[in-house]
């Protein structure tokens, strides 16, 4: 009658079913967080068990199927079709976003509450920066990566004019008068599926992923065959760059690099697109070297899978932990990469456990839906109060420091601030700089008035809480519910900031069932080290780990045949610092003694962090 | 008021009988048509039961579609618009209306009643459909189904009962959904009707003095309960319903205190509105005139 999820179905194994209860109980009782390392970092495998078996939703493809070409079999298509040989639709680009919540689950508001309550209210009184709160645990270049990492994962689109969005505003906005609508505020619709609709999507909407879901790397690469032809030399399977070892720039995008994906560019994305682009060329001469005969096309193919696997490795093992703070967490993620190294659980667990050995090289597995980003996975990762307003550009070489404004180092501006300022310079500043802490209160506010090409002019605050209502993503509360935690009762049950649930009781009447998620995962009181919101890790939990699971090439053809075996040592061999010091030697004493090359670097001379 | 019930992990539920309410609630924009199943054992059973009429990769049945399902709305307008032929429609039915009316003027009949009325409303959709004991009683399965005590249920699923039933009123229904809702679960109403107006006739010389149109009021009978859920809690007039309420509607309850107002049954006028609110009275009323005809004719 019906094919439940495209024909995928969750197995739920023995042990996982007594794990399943015994963390029932010992949840009553004590948080994950609160837990020695172990169990902790058990009793989160056994949330992600329960993730995987109810929080996968098939929300159909919205795509053709697309044609075969050679080599598909062997290496990541450009588009992302046929990483699932069966299922060759699946996470291709132009397929559509999944969904972690049962669809009936997922539905806007109706017209009349869409917009309550205001969204440029929020964005004003709980969002808006008075002070900058740093996060003093990481370094910026940490905000640059996830925003590089999400430009892999997925976009919307680009927004077109039609049928905007028109928020009212009060008496006494500062909102320029002649980018009013009726003295509205407008905003314009996430760009709409077209495609048509299965009958059992019911009342949920859906929207297509522009770049390929999966783990490869298309920021880079591009998520087309046109595009990887266009940033490519053409020669021994290299990225082009130009005379001065940096990026071209793109014709079609002023004041950006040409590479696989380059919107909302600023020097933090140009530094990590060099980079990698630098490790891409790298390893084709590595490459050549051992395999003279490889033309252009399977040098540049095999490297990108490469280096695809190396960014995949730093996000898990360096730059999450960095950002999570925590003992279990810190042991799971590197055991997710490489299992827990110890024999005799290996021996138990046999080698096809995920525990023992890690995802990577463990059999592909879909669980219960076919792998696609999800909305709500957009959604916990809008994290743009890591952007500070202000940065102080260092040189590596003379003491000093230059006081600079973000507005001034992204768009147009970007690589004109690139070359006056230099690559090794600017990484050495990201080094030493802090982002902001992920918190009410401290949004940029240059993304609260932003001019953006092509578009009106942007608030971005009031955007990021009207894009997860138009969506429909739950509020905050029954998200809370639908992840598996407790709901809320009042205001002062999500935060503890100060004046914070006085103010959101306010702006949200007194119900705590219509507060933001956003709000409440930037409201939200924080577990131990954790630089984000509990509430937002679940799907994390689940969304990560089958970025790797869910994908071939990191699971059953995660082998020498595909990725030759010295594509396995580079990756093995490789981190953050290594890639940082091998194209940029002068940063050596900048990282020397610096365990996680995303926490905060020496400052060499001058002034060093100020006491914030 | 509502009467409410929280029985913690068991059961949340609201009971709304006043006419007033009854619409406000139903309108309400926390108030969804699909169960989630939390609130309590008894709310994730009930809505387990459902899920058979919403399958997560199927078709879902119209009257568990919700509010802002663009298929819905166009279904519904559609259908609407196809039932409006009121006239016609009756005409492609009059031999299922006659041998109603026989039924409803205390003749014998050789089949059962339901399936006479299965396939009057089969009928409206495609000419064609025959239904038999075997649809019928698989429209019974289904109605049971809704109701049944856990034992039952569980009866009826592990048996195959259940599935089988599904199979043949969509079979039946050539994958139209609006039409295994009407064969399968809506038809039923007019079953009571029927039986409702049979035992009005036996009454003396009830069948020449009532008038179809007075009939049609008295056998009336709307569903006795239709389900909703709060997804988020919320003041709803006067009431709190909190978050993950199991909100049953007692629609019938609640029309008899409007016993004059026929669209009542039907959601006239409400985002919901049964396609079938003009249809249905003027297929009634003509049951009773053909009682009517059948008993001058005979006499
Ligand atoms: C200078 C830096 C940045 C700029 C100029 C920028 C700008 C934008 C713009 C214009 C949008 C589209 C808004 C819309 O939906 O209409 C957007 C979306 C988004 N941004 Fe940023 N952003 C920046 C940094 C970041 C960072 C650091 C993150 C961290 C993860 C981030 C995460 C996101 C996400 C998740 C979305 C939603 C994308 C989607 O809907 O597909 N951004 N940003
Ligand atoms: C202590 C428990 C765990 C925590 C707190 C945790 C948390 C996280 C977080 C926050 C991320 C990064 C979010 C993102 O990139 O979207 C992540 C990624 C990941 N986690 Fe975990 N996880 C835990 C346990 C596990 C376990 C037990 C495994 C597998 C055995 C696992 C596998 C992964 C994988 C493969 C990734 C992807 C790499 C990455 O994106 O960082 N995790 N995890
Ligand atoms: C005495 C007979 C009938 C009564 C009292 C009745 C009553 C109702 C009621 C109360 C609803 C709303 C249910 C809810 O909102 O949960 C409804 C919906 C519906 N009914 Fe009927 N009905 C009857 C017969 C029929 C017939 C004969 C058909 C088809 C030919 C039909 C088709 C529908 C459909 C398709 C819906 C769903 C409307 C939507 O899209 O929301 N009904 N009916």
């Amino acid at each position: 009658m019906s094919r439940e999820n495209d024909g995928f179905v969750f197995h739920r194994g023995l042990l996982q079913a007594v794990l399943d209860v015994a963390f029932r109980v010992i949840n009553f009782f004590v948080r994950w967080d609160h837990l020695p390392t172990l169990l902790g970092s058990a009793n989160l495998s056994v949330f992600r068990e329960r993730l995987r078996e109810h929080n996968l939703r098939h929300t159909g493809y919205g795509t053709t199927p697309p044609g075969w070409s050679t080599g598909n079999d062997r290496w990541r298509s450009a588009d992302g079709s046929f990483n699932s040989l069966d299922h060759p639709r699946m996470g291709m680009a132009g397929a559509r976003f999944g969904r972690n919540f049962p669809l009936p689950e997922c539905v806007p508001d109706s017209v009349d509450d869409l917009l309550e309550p205001s969204p440029r209210v929020i964005s004003m009184e709980l969002l808006a920066r008075d002070t900058f709160i740093p996060a003093t645990s990481l370094n910026l270049l940490a905000a640059a990566w996830i925003q590089f990492e999400t430009h892999n994962w997925f976009s919307h689109g680009v927004p077109e004019p039609e049928n905007e969005f028109k928020i009212p505003l009060k008496t006494g906005d500062t909102w320029p008068e002649d980018e009013r609508v009726d003295g509205c505020m407008k905003i314009r619709r996430t760009v709409p599926d077209r495609t048509p609709r299965e009958p059992w999507l019911g009342a949920t909407p859906t929207f297509r992923n522009l770049n390929s879901h999966w783990w490869d790397a298309g920021q880079i690469y591009g998520s087309d065959r046109d595009r990887q032809m266009q940033i490519r030399s053409k020669a021994d399977g290299k990225i082009e760059v130009g005379s001065d070892g940096m990026l071209p720039a793109d014709p079609a995008h002023p004041g950006a690099d040409l590479t696989g994906f380059n919107d909302n560019w600023w020097v933090g994305l140009s530094l990590l697109h060099n980079l990698f682009a630098r490790e891409h060329n790298v390893i084709c001469d590595g490459l050549k070297t051992r395999y003279p005969t490889w033309n252009d096309e399977e040098l540049f193919q095999r490297a990108r899978l490469i280096n695809a696997a190396l960014i995949a490795k730093i996000h898990t093992i360096e730059w999450t932990p960095g950002i999570l703070g925590h003992p279990a967490l810190d042991f799971s993620m590197r055991a997710n990469w490489s299992g827990i190294p110890c024999r005799v659980l290996r021996a138990v667990l046999g080698e096809n456990s995920e525990a023992a050995y890690g995802i990577i090289r463990s059999p592909t597995d879909q669980h219960s839906a076919p792998y696609a980003m999800t909305e709500e996975f957009t959604a916990v990762y809008r994290l743009h109060p890591l952007i500070p307003d202000d940065m102080d550009v260092r040189r590596i070489d003379a003491a000093g420091v230059e006081h600079c404004k973000l507005v001034d180092m992204q768009g147009r501006a970007t690589r004109k601030f690139m070359e006056t300022h230099g690559f090794v310079d600017l990484l050495y500043s990201f080094g030493t700089a802090h982002p902001g802490a992920i918190r009410l209160h401290n949004y940029p506010n240059f993304l609260r008035q932003f001019e953006k090409d092509g578009q009106p002019l942007l608030d971005m605050a009031a955007i990021d809480i009207v894009r997860d209502r138009e969506r429909g993503v739950p509020r905050y509360n029954r998200f809370r519910e639908l992840v598996g935690k407790q709901r809320v009762k009042t205001f002062e049950e999500i935060t503890s900031i100060p004046g914070a649930a006085k103010k959101m009781r306010a702006i949200y009447k007194g119900d705590v069932d219509r507060v933001d998620l956003m709000v409440g995962l930037l409201a939200e009181d924080l577990p131990d080290g954790f630089g984000f919101s509990d509430s937002a890790f679940r799907i994390f939990i689940l969304m990560a780990s089958r970025r790797l699971k869910s994908d071939r090439f990191f699971t059953d053809d995660y082998r020498a045949e595909i990725y030759t075996d010295f594509g396995l040592d580079w990756i093995q061999n490789n981190g953050m610092k290594s890639v940082l010091l091998r194209h940029v030697p002068q940063l050596g004493p900048a990282l020397e003694g610096v365990n996680n090359a995303f926490a905060p670097w020496n400052v060499l001379r001058g002034s060093a962090w100020p006491s914030s | 008021m509502a009467l409410i019930i929280t029985i913690p992990g068991l059961v949340r539920l609201a009971l709304v009988r006043n006419p007033d309410e009854l619409l406000r609630v139903n309108d309400a924009a926390v108030v969804t048509r699909s169960l989630s199943g939390r609130g309590g054992l008894f709310n994730r059973s009930v809505a387990a039961k459902l899920t058979v009429f919403r399958a997560p990769d199927g078709d879902i049945w119209p009257a568990f579609r919700d509010r802002h399902d663009p298929l819905r709305a166009a279904h519904q307008a559609s259908l609407e618009s196809a039932l409006s032929k009121i006239d016609a429609l009756l005409q492609q039915i009059a031999p299922e209306i006659t041998e109603l009316g026989n039924y409803v003027g205390g003749r014998r009949a050789h089949r059962s009643m339901g399936v006479v009325v299965q396939q009057a409303v089969g009928r409206l959709f495609f000419p064609d459909y025959l239904a038999s004991e075997e649809s019928y009683a698989a429209a019974r399965t289904l109605q049971a189904w809704s109701s049944a005590w856990p034992l039952r249920a569980a009866w009826l699923r592990r048996s195959g009962a259940l599935k089988a039933a599904l199979d043949r009123i969509q079979t039946a229904s050539r994958g139209n959904m609006a039409c295994a809702h009407a064969t399968a679960l809506a038809m039923n109403n007019i079953v009571k009707s029927i039986e409702l107006m049979r035992e009005l006739a036996l009454h003396g010389d009830n069948l020449a003095k009532i008038e179809p149109k007075d009939a049609l009021l008295r056998t009336l009978r709307a569903p006795a309960r239709v389900v909703r859920e709060t997804r988020d809690g919320d003041f709803i007039g006067l009431i709190r319903l909190r978050s993950r309420t199991l909100v049953l509607l007692a629609v019938e309850n609640a029309r008899q205190q409007r016993a004059s107002d026929p669209g009542f049954a039907f959601f006239a006028g409400a985002w919901n509105q049964c396609p079938a609110h003009g249809l249905v009275p003027a297929l009634l009323s003509n049951v009773w005139q053909a009682a009517r005809t059948r008993a001058t004719a005979g006499a």
